[in-house]
Formats: structure tokens, C-alpha cells, sequence
């Protein structure tokens, strides 16, 4: 791993400027990975160089995966410590992935779900790490690169009981060391000089700067007070782009969509006419053009966007129910509803909003007044603040309710496994799909690409024809960098990782 | 004096002690759990479930009953520590001390503005009674009030971003640190807030000079022979001040933490935003502790208040 631009510069602080507050200091327990990230590694990661197109060994040296996909094998680095002076060791992962995966009595595991193919994860000698399958799973090593999956050493996990919510900051072995966190304000951390790589990080040291609003990270970095936001309004992306002799700007997919979760329990929309009616009535391309002052959504499908398996945005733009022109699609939609016994359109219909002004006073009644246009579907918002409206959902207490789910990776399974399968942990619609819950199980231990993209291309029509949720698509992240920003290869992303800039440099 | 300052202070008490009661109260009787939703900007969200839930409530002492976590703050603030927030291992005190200086700064400075400007502009106002320079100081005042301070905020920023390519810093240097880059993220949330504040002291300054100067005390000064700037000066003034002090004090209180709109206008870290981060993740420890240091400002600023009345205005005195 080195700078993706040739004649690297040493020195300097590289100022990144988001949103840094962080919930805790535990990785695996719902903490900011976008900041905590820079002081770990994880066993593989995302390629910066080629902008995160591929898997490439980040601790681990080199990896093997068994023909029947049963079993991954990680041989380690030699020389890597921890930045507290522990040489890691084998013993450090398992502790980590244990964790994770069997987390211990009292231990919340946000990610244990993810890894439940995973029967096993053993030392077999001190640099050797095997990972043992329940069953082949498609998406096991692409589950190693995100961002949470920071190695954290077996000494600190034991000394803080498998705890480290409060712990500032556990020791990494990542290429920056943490200096000082001031909240709400600003992390500063400095270069490691252990760092596994002799030859990064290029830096000196990295300053994330707390600047929640989109528009102050424009300004930001439109006024040289930071060299990087991950994602900036669109009017200081804009003003960006025009400044192209110092000012660099690229377009993101991320892997967050804006959906109306459809409780499909409670009538009219346990009727899947109904539930494909809505879906076609939507004009998608109408909503997000309303949006775009907000966030920018992308005309996308039920596979995230930025991923292999992605539907190409030409293909989905002639879908029914994607297309611009909604005549056919209306008119199927009203057919259907009729066919239901909702010829007259419906009244008193809910639709659960959370407060913020964004989805209360542009999505939410942009839904509300297409779906009384088109079907004559008669909605009433109802705006409630965030955790009640969680409740609500968990509760089942909603017909419509506008949400933005998310997964951690480019792949359609965790969200399909989350959400989408019949008993998912956030299915909170009740939504059950038999021929869907078989192929995603296949698609899931699929390890060939080709028959696996038959497989989610087929699941991706089921879910048109009988739509768990109004889906309206995934967003964007608008990345704004200053131009002296070299190395890191952001204009070559395609997707968003709001991650590690070790091969970054400065450049004069 | 002694006595009356000792007995404010010991009023203040059952004052304080109810806003802690209330703002304690509020916060758990509210709807809505925060730890429901594990979210950072970016990476999504995760919900937790009910068992996960309960152990994370249990994991930070929420499991307990309420008279319990009560008392546990109450000897918290008596050993002057405000604790921690949900997880944040940054005392909250020194967070506030942080934060709060540069929301003290912003706020001496604009009420400094709005008496620089606010009080000259009243009395000229009224002293020059339907002339044109009261239709202009008028003029102004409605403009300022009508003219919300965020809103002048954010088009100075813009303005300075597309014409200048600069803005106010984002990250607080203290003043001791580098006097002029403080200033530079103080001057203009100041200025916002001062202007809109001056023309409501302006309005206050001009009505309150309007009405003494047809007193009968100001005729007996001006038939002693008094030139006309020693009777507004000596003995108009001193009379008008007390809604003018009254007023400003009231606006140094809600300043000081509830500038929330104009620091984020001009993106300033101070105690207004901290508010904001802790409402947005329903930090109860943290709000808890703002409200109660707020309650705490406001009632020693009206026990101030109270007391420079005797100072402007010989007639008032406490015993």
C-alpha cells in the first residue's frame, strides 16, 4: 500500500471536517467509525488506490479461502504492535471476532447478526487466524472491510471486561495514534512511527473537525479551514466544482436509502396489489428532485447502488414504477387497487414521519401528495421525534412510516437479512416472502459472481412485483476535498467510506 | 445591602432546587428512549433490541430508581462535578468551561455593542423628537428587530465565503491563545446579536427618555439653568437606565446559552450548540446540567440587576 500518486510529500496535518461526535469509544458497540477507524486495522480493508474497487490484505499478510468456502485462513504481519508497544498476535483477533460474533453476558454485539454463518474462530498458531463457516457465505470477506472491524489487542479487551464504551481510546495498530479529543469540537491525532508500513502514514498528523451543518463543510473547505469533507451541500459542492484550480469534488454512492417502511399486517396494505400499486404510482425522479436542496438520492433499486450487483441507473430508468413517464404505470396502479377494492381511492391512510424538517416538510408530504394525485389515496402525516418514532416501529404501531435504513457494505444482504427476510431483526413490517426468504438464502452462500447476480437480479424483480416497502432509493455523498490533497485517489470512488487516509498527502 | 444580597441568595435556593426537580422530572417522563438508537453520521443506524436495551440502561446506572439518580446528581453538582455524558469520557464541566467562555465572550460583546450603539441611538432619538434623525435611528430599529440575527448571520458567511473565500474559524481558540483569531469567531456572531438587541434598547432608551423628559424633576433642572446635555446626562438618564439594565440583563442570560441559532449560523462550538448535540442525542445528563447551569446564571443576573438599581438610581435603596 502506497500513495496512488507518484513523488509523495512527508508532513503536514490533513484537516477533515464532519460530524465527530461520537456515541462511545468501542468500535463494535455503535461508536464513530469514521473517526476511530484512523487508530486500527482491520484483517482486510477497501483498496484506496484503485477508490475501494477491491479487497486487498490490510493486518493480515495474506488470506485463503477453502474451494468449498467453509473456511477463510488470515496469516498475519510480522513486526505489527499495538500502540501501546503489545505485539499482535493471533490471540488479538480472536478476542476481537469472539466478541463480535459470541459476544460475552452484557455485551451489546451490534454486528453479531452479520457473521452468523461463522461457527468458529480460532488461533492455529501465533500468526495464524482461521475463520470456520456454518456454510459458504458470499459476503464474508467484503464484512471484513468496513470500517468497524478495527483489531483491538486481547490485554485491553480482558482489562476492560469486553467493554470499551468509555474507554479513550483503546490501543490500536493503525497509522495514527490518538493525541487529544476535545467534544464537539475537534480529534487530533498524530502519525504513528511503529505503523506496520514503515513507509505511512505520509502525514504528521490529522485534525477531524466537528462541523455538523453540510453547508459549513463546504465553507469549510471552500475557505481552506479543512482540506476534506466526506459530504458537503450541494451548493457548496457546486461552488466547488467551479473552482477547479484549487477545489476537487467528487459524487458518492453511499449505502442509505430514503423508503416508506409499509407495515404489511395492517390493511389496506397486507394486500400486495396495494403494496405494488404505491410502488408504481411513485415518480421517484419527482422526489428527488424536490430533495436535492437536502440530499441528493439517486434513481436506484433495491440492490445498493454502488455496488457489482447494482441494476445500471440506464436499465432502472425504463423499469415500471422507475420510468419518468408514469402514464402506464398510474394507470396499472389504479387497475390494481380496483382489482383490490379500492376503486374509489382510500382515506385516512398514516404516514409516520420523524421530525426533522427534512422528511416532515419535504419528503413526507412530497409521498402524501403523489399518492393523492395518482391513486386518490387520502394521507395523513404524523410527525413524531426520532426514538418515538423507533418505538413506534419496533411496536408495529404504523401503516407508513418514512424512514432511511441502511447496511454497512455495498451488498443487498445485510439489508435483505435485516429487513426484508421473513423474522429479519428490523422487519418491522412483517413483511414475509417465502420464494424470497429461499432466494436469498441461496444468493447468500453463492460464491459465484455470475450465478449470484442471477439470483439478486431475480429477487430484485420478486421485491417489484410484491414491494415489502415504498422504496424511493439511495443517497449520495457529496466529497469536496482541496486540490492539494494528493495520494488518496478520492476522484477514483464510486462509493463512500468515510475511512482511513494514510496514503494522503499534502502537497505544497 | 449585606442582608439584602444574603437574603436573595438564600431565595435563589428553593429556586434552583425546583428547576433541577423539573428539568430531572422532564427528562424521564418524556417519551422516547434515548440509547434506542445507536446512530453516527454516515454509518446508518442500528436499533437496539429490548434486551439490549435494558442492558445498556443498566450499564449506565438508568435501571436505578429516580430518587436515587437524583440524589446521585444532586452530590455530584455539591462536589462540583456535573458528571459525565452517556458515554463521553470528557468531564461535562470542562466541556461548559470550554465551550462556555466563547458563548460569555459572544455574549458581553454583544450586549457591549448594544449598549455602544443602542443607548446613543435612544437618546438621540428622542431628544431630537420627529427630526430626521429620529425617522432614521426608527428606521434602523425596525429593521434590526424585523431582522433575525441567524439570518444576518449566514448571509455575512455567505458573503464572505463567495466574495473573500474566508470565513469565521470553526474550532474555538481560546483568547489568551491568539487574541485575533478569537476574535475573528467572535466579532460576528457579537455584531449579529448585538445589532438586534441595540435596536430593541434603542426603542427601550428612546420611550423611557421620551416620557421623563416632560417630568416634572426635568423642568425644575432645566429652570435651574442646566444646559440641556446635563439634564439628559444627570438627571434624564439615571431614571431611563433602569428598564434599559433590566432589559440587557435579561438578554445576557439568554445569550449566553440560548444564542443557539446564530452560533450555528456562524458555526460557532459554543454552550448553545452543546445544547443542540445533547437535544439531538437526548443526553439527559448533559441537558440536566445546562438547564441547571442556565437557571443558576439567570437568577444571580436578576440578583445583579436588582442590585445596580440602587446604583443608578439613588432613590432605590435595599435594607
Amino acid at each position: 500500500m502506497a500513495s496512488a500518486e507518484p513523488n509523495p510529500k512527508r508532513g503536514g496535518t490533513l484537516r477533515i471536517a464532519f460530524g465527530v461526535t461520537t456515541s462511545n469509544y468501542d468500535l463494535q458497540q455503535g461508536a464513530s467509525n469514521s473517526v476511530l477507524t484512523h487508530l486500527y486495522s482491520n484483517l482486510v480493508r477497501l483498496n484506496p488506490v484503485d477508490g475501494l474497487k477491491t479487497i486487498v490484505p490490510d493486518v493480515a499478510e495474506s488470506f485463503v479461502v477453502a474451494p468449498d468456502g467453509l473456511a477463510y485462513t488470515f496469516t498475519l504481519r510480522s513486526g505489527v504492535q499495538f500502540h501501546d508497544g503489545t505485539p499482535l498476535t493471533a490471540d488479538d483477533v480472536v478476542a476481537t471476532y469472539n466478541r463480535m460474533i459470541f459476544p460475552p453476558q452484557g455485551i451489546v454485539s451490534l454486528l453479531k447478526d452479520r457473521y452468523a454463518a461463522v461457527a468458529k474462530v480460532e488461533a492455529v498458531d501465533p500468526r495464524t487466524v482461521k475463520f470456520t463457516m456454518n456454510e459458504p457465505s458470499a459476503i464474508f470477506l467484503l464484512l471484513l472491510t468496513d470500517t468497524t472491524q478495527g483489531i483491538y489487542s486481547k490485554k485491553t479487551l480482558d482489562a476492560n471486561n469486553n467493554d470499551l464504551r468509555k474507554v479513550l481510546v483503546a490501543p490500536g495498530t493503525g497509522p495514527f495514534m490518538f493525541k487529544e479529543y476535545k467534544d464537539g469540537e475537534k480529534w487530533t491525532l498524530v502519525r504513528n512511527p511503529n505503523y506496520w508500513n514503515r513507509d505511512l502514514p505520509y502525514l504528521d498528523a490529522l485534525e477531524l473537525i466537528h462541523v455538523p451543518a453540510w453547508s459549513d463543510r463546504g465553507t469549510a473547505v471552500l475557505t481552506s479551514q479543512a482540506d476534506v469533507s466526506w459530504n458537503v451541500s450541494k451548493e457548496t459542492w457546486d461552488e466547488g466544482t467551479r473552482r477547479t484550480d484549487a477545489m476537487r469534488t467528487n459524487r458518492v454512492t453511499t449505502f442509505g436509502a430514503y423508503q416508506v417502511i409499509i407495515n404489511a399486517h395492517q390493511k389496506p396494505f397486507d394486500d400486495p396489489r396495494v403494496r405494488r400499486a404505491v410502488h408504481l404510482a411513485l415518480n421517484r425522479q419527482g422526489l428527488i428532485e424536490a430533495f436535492k436542496t437536502q440530499e441528493q438520492i439517486d434513481l436506484s433499486r433495491w440492490v445498493p447502488h454502488g455496488g457489482q450487483f447494482a441494476t445500471p441507473r440506464d436499465t432502472i430508468a425504463t423499469l415500471p414504477g422507475y420510468r419518468a413517464d408514469k402514464t402506464q404505470d398510474i394507470a396499472d396502479a389504479r387497475k390494481l387497487l380496483a382489482e383490490a377494492g379500492y376503486a374509489s381511492g382510500m382515506s385516512a391512510i398514516e404516514l409516520l414521519s420523524a421530525s426533522v424538517p427534512p422528511h416532515a416538510e419535504i419528503m413526507a408530504p412530497g409521498v402524501q401528495d403523489q399518492l393523492k394525485n395518482a391513486l386518490g389515496m387520502e394521507v395523513n402525516i404524523r410527525v413524531a421525534e426520532r426514538s418515538l418514532l423507533v418505538e413506534d416501529e419496533k411496536a408495529g404501531r404504523f401503516t407508513l412510516v418514512l424512514d432511511t435504513p441502511g447496511g454497512p457494505i455495498s451488498d443487498f444482504s445485510p439489508l435483505a437479512n435485516t429487513y426484508f427476510k421473513t423474522g429479519g431483526s428490523q422487519n418491522y413490517g412483517g413483511y414475509s416472502n417465502a420464494q424470497f426468504d429461499a432466494l436469498l438464502k441461496q444468493s447468500d452462500r453463492e460464491l459465484d459472481p455470475n450465478k449470484r447476480r442471477a439470483l439478486l437480479d431475480q429477487m430484485q424483480d420478486l421485491l417489484d412485483q410484491d414491494p415489502p416497502w415504498l422504496f424511493i432509493g439511495f443517497t449520495d455523498h457529496l466529497l469536496m476535498w482541496n486540490a492539494r490533497v494528493r495520494g488518496l485517489a478520492l476522484d477514483k470512488r464510486a462509493q463512500s467510506e468515510w475511512g482511513r487516509v494514510e496514503i494522503a498527502w499534502l502537497d505544497a | 445591602m449585606q442582608r439584602y444580597i444574603f437574603r436573595r441568595l438564600v431565595t435563589a435556593v428553593p429556586t434552583i432546587f425546583g428547576i433541577t426537580i423539573l428539568i430531572f422530572v422532564a427528562m424521564r417522563i418524556l417519551p422516547g428512549d434515548p440509547l434506542a438508537v445507536v446512530a453516527n453520521e454516515g454509518q446508518g443506524q442500528y436499533r437496539l433490541t429490548d434486551e439490549e436495551l435494558a442492558a445498556a440502561r443498566a450499564s449506565l446506572g438508568l435501571d436505578r430508581p429516580l430518587p436515587q439518580q437524583y440524589l446521585i446528581w444532586m452530590a455530584d453538582v455539591a462536589r462540583g462535578d456535573l458528571g459525565h455524558s452517556f458515554w463521553n469520557t470528557e468531564p461535562i464541566r470542562d466541556t461548559v468551561v470550554r465551550r462556555g467562555a466563547v458563548s460569555l465572550e459572544i455574549a458581553l460583546a454583544a450586549v457591549a455593542l448594544s449598549w455602544l450603539i443602542g443607548v446613543p441611538a435612544g437618546i438621540l432619538s428622542a431628544t431630537h423628537h420627529n427630526a430626521l434623525s429620529d425617522y432614521v435611528v426608527r428606521l434602523f430599529m425596525t429593521l434590526f428587530l424585523a431582522v433575525p440575527s441567524f439570518w444576518i448571520g449566514l448571509t455575512t458567511v455567505l458573503f464572505l465565503v463567495l466574495a473573500f473565500t474566508w470565513r469565521p474559524p470553526l474550532v474555538i481558540t481560546d483568547l489568551w491563545q491568539d487574541p485575533l483569531k478569537n476574535l475573528q469567531m467572535v466579532v460576528g456572531p457579537a455584531a449579529a446579536l448585538g445589532l438586534g438587541l441595540a435596536a430593541g434598547l434603542a426603542r427601550m432608551t428612546r420611550s423611557t427618555i421620551l416620557e421623563a423628559l416632560f417630568d416634572d424633576y426635568v423642568r425644575t433642572a432645566r429652570s435651574k439653568g442646566l444646559r440641556e446635555n446635563a439634564v439628559v446626562g444627570r438627571h434624564v438618564m439615571r431614571n431611563a437606565l433602569l428598564p434599559v439594565v433590566t432589559t440587557s440583563g435579561a438578554a445576557m442570560g439568554a445569550l449566553i446559552g440560548g444564542a443557539v441559532a446564530t452560533e450555528t449560523a456562524f458555526g460557532v462550538p459554543g454552550l448553545g450548540s452543546y445544547l443542540v448535540q445533547a437535544l439531538n442525542a437526548r443526553d439527559w445528563i448533559v441537558i440536566q446540567n445546562l438547564v441547571l447551569i442556565y437557571g443558576t446564571i439567570a437568577v444571580l443576573i436578576n440578583m445583579l440587576v436588582d442590585l445596580s438599581y440602587a446604583w443608578i438610581d439613588p432613590r432605590i435603596r435595599y435594607s
